[in-house]
């Protein structure tokens, strides 16, 4: 066998490399190129958020692959369909039914938001017309998008409608995580473990080697945490994105103050417009929830009806009123704090020690999300101004994604031979490479694990014909 | 008469331009009004510019005549945290407008770049601070 005929899958990121945010895999192999995702960097606009997509001829995409609605992973999709030569090849676009409901609000808003903080990298009109090209597929479904290519969504649990994709290139395969959690919360199913063994795994890293609460004591937590905060007469803000963790929270406190009469007349405000639209979309797709949510629409309960949540009326500074007015609770987006709601209830609440703040997702680096964790004693104000601190701020991990634990055992159980690690910021990713690595070194398997930066391609050698190997001994 | 050099990042299909006056603008400046007009003042990225053969513009005072298109790329900064793009704006703050960059980087051509020599940037800094605008006119 010559050495033309040893293949070489390259790996290269546009983005998500090394960092958290932007995700854009490109997969090359045997003539054949597959990108899986198509983000943004949450801490930057414009164009200096997008992927590095200079790096790509993508008019010779062959498919694009969305795993869920989150802007880090789709929110560049309709530059690259409309301002890249992507439209003079051939490539197909897929992501999930449920996915590409939400998204289409999601966009919808980050064009809105985008517009009006004048560094839109696309119309309203541009992503409308994107819409029609994007193929919606279903879990399990298997797909070809060309000769020689195929591919099959596994559920990631994560948000609504996230999936994995288990790909298969002329015979390699390749597992694509994007963003999942293998814990049981109260809508989403965890993530599978796909029946076939792939020979590369593409996983993400965000918490690295730390370890989160369990379940339980999560919930324990956020409630109690809610719960003081109310009862020394301050408001509780919730910073969230619209969706995702979102309807999770939203569950929890409607059960909470269901089992406690004594906050029924202290109101929870869910102040996003966006997401009332999605809820339908949630409402839909019940379906591809877990049992609990199942089980309970069953019984006609829909869970996605919520008691004692009230969405805002659209007045002009209700911020102010609300601020204003006798304690409540608010969950408001972003979630980053950036920009918007969240941000205006923020520098309102700060200076009042009775006030919190409940940080509940993963918070990007250079967002004052993660700044305020530190507790400063002051903030900078969006006009510049400087707002002394005196909120309380707690940290109670919702975010989706798995711990520790929860990745090392999957990793193990998915068994593939060479581990990329994506979506991880340098350090957190350097740590997770180190544990891995030793465990593996320990177990005497041959193992490789990779952490490659953006645009630091990784090219991977496999001898000879790819054939269906055994899986096990 | 205003005078344009167009560019295109690699995977745009459309080209923008940048207009100037005089017969040509420095590799500096084009790299200035790109990361102006695309809002790329981020630190962690490299701005680079290629001819049509996609031979790089490494030197910065390198004057590309008027009507060349050129082909821009955003990279990842080669050194973390430390991207080259905010250089060609760092010095924006002190620059008053009536100074532009363009015009003179255009009217005077390769001569008026001050080229010192010394330090990578030295020459550049000195065309935005506003210090010296008369020179070689
Ligand atoms: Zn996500
Ligand atoms: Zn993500």
């Amino acid at each position: 066998m010559n050495a033309a005929e040893t293949p070489t899958l390259s790996i290269t990121l546009l983005g998500a490399g090394q960092e958290v945010g932007r995700s854009c895999c490109v997969l090359q192999y045997r003539g054949k190129t597959i990108v899986c995702d198509a983000g943004v960097h949450p801490a930057f606009t414009g164009m200096a958020s997008l992927p590095f997509v200079d790096e790509l001829d993508w008019s010779t995409v062959d498919a694009l692959l969305v795993t869920h609605f989150h802007l880090d992973h789709a929110a560049s999709l309709t530059y690259i369909l409309e301002k890249t030569n992507f439209k003079d090849g051939k490539g197909k676009v897929y992501m999930t039914h449920a996915t590409k409901a939400v998204y289409k609000f999601m966009m919808q808003d980050f064009v809105r938001m985008s517009s009006s903080s004048g560094d839109p990298l696309f119309s309203a009109l541009e992503l409308s017309l994107t819409l029609p090209l994007i193929i919606p597929v279903s879990a399990h479904q298997q797909i070809s998008p060309c000769p020689g290519v195929s591919f099959i969504p596994y559920h990631a649990g994560h948000v609504l409608g996230a999936c994995m994709f288990m790909l298969d290139i002329a015979g390699l395969k390749i597992l694509y995580t994007g963003d999942y959690s293998r814990e049981e919360d109260r809508h989403l199913v965890k993530a599978e473990v796909p029946p076939v063994r792939p020979d590369v795994l593409i996983v993400e890293s965000t918490y690295g080697v730390q370890s989160l609460e369990g379940r339980p004591e999560k919930e324990a937590m956020f409630t109690s945490e809610v719960h003081a905060i109310i009862r020394r007469g301050g408001h509780v803000l919730l910073p969230v994105f619209a969706m995702g963790r979102a309807q999770e929270l939203l569950l929890i406190l409607d059960e909470y103050w269901d089992q406690h009469p004594e906050l029924h007349n202290v109101p929870v405000y869910y102040a996003s417009s966006l997401a009332k639209k999605c809820m339908a979309v949630y409402q839909t797709y019940i379906h591809t929830m877990n049992a609990n949510i199942r089980g309970r629409f069953e019984k006609r309960d829909n869970p996605f009806v919520f008691k004692y949540i009230s969405s805002l009326p659209h007045s002009r500074n209700w911020e102010k009123k609300v601020a204003d007015g006798p304690p409540c609770v608010v969950l408001a987006s972003p979630g980053f704090l950036h920009t918007g709601a969240s941000r205006e209830l923020l520098e309102l609440w700060a200076p009042d020690s009775r006030n919190g703040l409940i940080i509940t997702g993963y918070s990007v680096e250079g967002t004052m999300a993660r700044d305020i964790m530190n507790e400063p004693d002051e903030i900078t104000g969006l006009r510049g101004n400087t707002i002394p601190r005196r909120l309380s701020v707690r940290y109670v991990s919702f975010s989706a994604h798995v711990d520790y634990s929860q990745n090392a055992e999957f990793i193990d159980l998915i068994g593939a031979k060479h581990i990329v690690l994506v979506h991880g910021e340098q350090t957190a990713m350097g740590r997770l490479r180190g544990a891995l690595q030793s465990k593996y070194k320990d177990r005497d398997e041959d193992v490789k694990v990779h952490t490659p930066r953006n645009l630091e391609t990784l090219n991977l050698t496999f001898r000879g014909e790819r054939v269906a190997k055994a899986i096990g001994s | 008469m205003s005078s344009s050099v167009y560019y295109k990042f690699k995977s745009q299909r459309q080209e923008s331009r940048v207009t100037f006056d005089g017969t040509g603008i420095s590799v500096f400046d084009l790299k200035k009004e790109v990361i102006l007009q695309n809002n790329l003042k981020a630190t962690d990225i490299d701005l680079l510019l290629f001819d049509k053969d996609e031979q790089e513009y490494r030197d910065d005072s390198f004057i590309i005549p008027r009507s060349t298109s050129v082909i821009a790329k955003r990279m990842p900064a080669s050194r973390p945290g430390k991207g080259r793009a905010a250089i060609y704006v760092a010095n924006l703050g002190a620059s008053d407008p009536q100074s532009n960059p363009q015009s003179r980087a255009g009217s005077s051509g390769p001569a008026s770049n001050p080229a010192t020599g010394t330090g990578r940037f030295g020459g550049m800094s000195r065309r935005f601070d506003g210090k010296d605008p008369k020179a070689h006119s």
